[in-house]
């Protein structure tokens, strides 16, 4: 098992994620990413020897030609919450 | 008794048809939001696919760069929280990118050096922000488009020196074909570090500057920073290591502010893309994308074709120029009249009427025509300037255009020597001067002749005739 996740390295990934955590936030939270660390460590205990990351299923390498393929983008545009034109609006970030 | 070290990081804009995971549209100034889908826009359940192009064009730098290439060039996931990412990560290389340990020659202050590189690695560029009042405008165009990233190691002492490498660099990669290098547009990037130290001390703090839109501004700020860190050193003052924007309105760096956890990017292997892994035939296809740089046809061009290295430093600025040349110069037109009318006839009106050479009437085989009916001495030098000129307004033949307006010279002997005769004639005080000892009048003489024949009187075989007719 790894060590379960201490208060401040939850900090520290909230702010990364520009999130603001209260305590409380924080306690639940807390126990939600410790279950996905345990996850991960019961994953990590299988036995991937001789198994190189990224090559299991493929031996060749996975390319498209260069070519357009246009999709909708008027579509996605609609999901914006804001426009300006075709812009998407959100607030000032700087 | 100070030293300096500089090192670039440069980014540029593939040109491939399409973004480097997606089949979006690859293009500038496009109304916002048009190439967009829901790969690039980060919608959660797709699945990235890499360009074969967009990796083609980044093992062609790598190999012009003198790089190692990675046998297995790794994707990762660089994580950052900012509206200009929709996808909160961008898609670039940490652990194995794709060539490392390169290097470009320069020549600085009359000596070569060679600048090493870092490496380089591909990655997807971010869209573009506006900021406005209470409100940031987003277009995502860009983002997703593939960007190279080429980081050298601090081997530059002086603004001047990163100048030249950049410089050289774009020439390089315009050669190549896989960017077209615009700075102002931005297809071609620049962020700069330097330290200083005591000589013989090693680096110093280093300092990143940034927002750098031309290679003169990399110059103008490196030379401010270089002075602004050697005063702050002799005051006993500290450097503090960070980064700073330069300000080209009052050619300053400055602070820029930014969080400390801003660039912990917690990287890890792109799950979605497998590790690319150049196959022999794939490197024979990059091999086929590399072409002969500028420095070693300027080279060529000196030994090969007897040019200065002016001429030939000219010719080889553009690869469009230096093909033009030898497309020329292969269907037989003499070398240095080639060169020579590149440089500075044909340049003359390019620049006048605001044309590229690659994209006007005068082809190489035109070119190769008219030098050849000058060299033939069908047309004399003041006719050959007014037929490129024809070529340039109507896009026609310099043979046909010869024909048309009766611009063959006039070179049949006996013709001449009766226009010569008629001339002496009438022009009895003027022969008389020439025998005199008087050379002045033999001028006259010829002009006489070119009036009376329109200037189609070949010039050289009419003052030929005089002098032997005047005696
Ligand atoms: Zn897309």
């Amino acid at each position: 098992m790894i060590h379960s996740m201490d208060v401040s390295e939850l900090k520290i990934t909230a702010e990364l994620a520009n999130l603001d955590l209260t305590g409380e936030d924080l306690a639940s939270l807390g126990n939600e990413v410790e279950k996905i660390l345990d996850y991960f460590s019961s994953m990590m205990e299988a036995d991937t020897a001789g198994l190189a990351a990224g090559k299991a299923g493929s031996a060749a390498n996975r390319l498209r030609p260069d070519v357009r393929t246009p999709g909708d983008a008027d579509a996605l545009l609609e999901n914006a919450p804001e426009l300006e034109g075709r812009f998407i609006v959100i607030p000032n970030v700087l | 008794m100070y030293q300096s070290f500089i090192g670039l990081e440069i980014h540029i804009q593939l040109l491939t048809e399409s973004k480097v995971f997606c089949g979006c549209t690859n293009r500038f100034g496009d109304e916002p939001n048009t190439n967009v889908c829901p790969v690039c826009m980060g919608y959660p359940g797709v699945l990235p696919a890499l360009n074969e192009e967009a990796i083609r064009l980044s093992y062609i730098v790598a190999r012009t760069l003198n790089c190692e290439l990675s046998p297995r060039a790794i994707f990762e996931r660089k994580n950052y929280f900012y509206p200009d990412m929709p996808k909160n990560y961008q898609i670039s290389q940490f652990s194995s990118p794709l060539g490392r340990n390169g290097w470009i020659d320069i020549e600085y202050a009359g000596k070569p050096r060679r600048v090493r590189i870092h490496e380089i690695h591909l990655e997807e560029d971010a869209g573009k922000m506006i900021h406005a009042g209470d409100m940031s405008l987003l277009d995502y165009n860009r983002a997703g488009t593939p960007l190279l990233e080429i980081v050298t190691e601090p081997d530059m002492e002086a603004g001047e020196e990163a100048e030249i490498l950049l410089q050289n660099f774009r020439r390089t990669i315009r050669y190549l074909g896989v960017c077209d290098g615009n700075m102002e547009e931005g297809s071609m990037r620049c962020d700069a570090n330097v330290s200083i130290n005591l000589e013989g001390q090693g680096l110093g703090r280093k300092v990143e500057i940034k927002n750098l839109n031309s290679s003169r501004f990399v110059k103008m700020a490196l030379n401010y920073e270089i002075t602004r860190q050697k005063e702050l050193f002799g005051k006993g003052g500290k450097i503090v290591q960070e980064t700073r924007l330069w300000n080209e309105n009052r050619d300053v760096t400055e602070p820029m502010r930014t969080k400390e956890s801003a660039h912990d990017y917690r990287y890890f292997p792109e799950p979605d893309l497998p590790p690319f892994i150049p196959g022999a035939e794939f490197l024979a296809k990059v091999d086929k994308g590399l072409v002969e740089l500028p420095e070693a046809r300027k080279a060529r061009f000196v030994k090969e074709y007897g040019l200065s290295a002016a001429a030939a430093d000219f010719l080889v600025a553009e690869k469009a120029t230096a093909d033009f040349y030898e497309q020329t110069v292969k269907l037989g037109a003499a070398p240095a009249a080639a060169a020579a009318w590149l440089q500075f006839d044909v340049r003359k009106i390019l620049n006048r009427d605001g044309k590229e050479l690659a994209d006007c009437p005068l082809t190489a085989g035109r070119l190769a025509q008219l030098l050849s009916l000058l060299a033939d001495g069908r047309i004399h030098g003041k006719i050959a300037k007014q037929v490129l000129e024809a070529v340039f307004a109507e896009d026609k033949d310099p043979g046909q255009l010869i024909k048309e307006k009766g611009w063959q010279s006039m070179s049949d002997m006996s013709q001449l020597a009766a226009l010569v005769d008629q001339a002496l004639a009438a022009n009895a005080a003027a022969v008389d001067a020439v025998k005199a000892g008087d050379r002045k009048p033999l001028g006259f003489l010829v002009g006489q002749i070119m009036k009376q024949t329109g200037g189609m009187a070949e010039p050289r075989l009419v003052q030929e005739l005089l002098k032997q007719k005047i005696k």
